[in-house]
């Protein structure tokens, strides 16, 4: 989402993801320390949609198996054109992204499907399914 | 009317993050009991988008460029999407 967002609105016609190992721009590049099936705290930005999706919680547990994020060069890159930062990790880093002008459009640094169950579905998931269910 | 969450992810079946991901998709949609139904391609197959859009784990993928032309497309035509 992020290297389509560099393409496209930005103009970054080089943009690139790092794990392509194909050069160009690497908006999205290797973290300093890999997250793979690890548990992060994320705090949640105020008034964003990812908010809403979880009201009252300013900080919350998530898992992740990841191991790139958005590079610290191109932090603008979240937040331009339409893109907002919705949530960051306790080092800064950013694990979700989101455009308030659209009917849902969330992209997370992290897997809210890994702490989904039939009993506690994941508030993201449910909001996205109501999202499309309209 | 029935409607089509089109889940693009290349991981094999077998692979953790792709069972989560259908997993949480199902637990929402019969939370929610909406008419919906979804279904997974690979990223090379182009599929034509429907309703909502998942762009599951697992990058790097077959097709970036066709990953990226469905974000695009959801972007632009306001359908539902998530990429996680």
């Amino acid at each position: 989402m992020l290297v389509e967002h560099a393409r496209n609105l930005l103009e970054i016609d080089a943009a690139s993801h790092a794990e392509y190992g194909n050069g160009g721009v690497e908006v999205v590049s290797l973290l300093s320390c890999s997250l793979t099936e690890s548990q992060i705290e994320i705090s949640i930005a105020p008034g964003t949609r990812l908010a809403s999706i979880h009201p009252g919680e300013q900080r919350r547990v998530e898992r992740t198996h990841c191991s790139y994020g958005l590079s610290p060069d191109f932090g603008y890159v979240a937040t331009s054109a339409g893109l907002r930062v919705s949530a960051v990790d306790d080092t800064g880093e950013v694990r979700a992204i989101e455009r308030p002008d659209h009917p849902f459009f969330i992209g997370t640094l992290y897997q809210p499907q890994r702490t989904s169950s039939p009993d506690r579905p994941h508030p993201l998931w449910v909001v996205f399914v109501e999202a499309v269910a309209r | 009317m029935s409607r089509v969450i089109t889940v693009l992810m290349d991981l094999p079946e077998t692979n953790d993050s792709h069972r989560y991901t259908i997993d949480a998709l199902g637990h929402a949609i019969a939370a929610t009991g909406a008419p919906i139904t979804f279904s997974v391609v690979h990223t090379d197959s182009r599929p034509r988008l429907r309703d909502g859009v998942v762009i599951g784990p697992g990058s790097p993928y077959r097709d970036p460029a066709a990953a990226e032309a469905a974000i695009q497309t959801a972007r632009e035509k306001g359908i539902p999407l998530v990429g996680t």
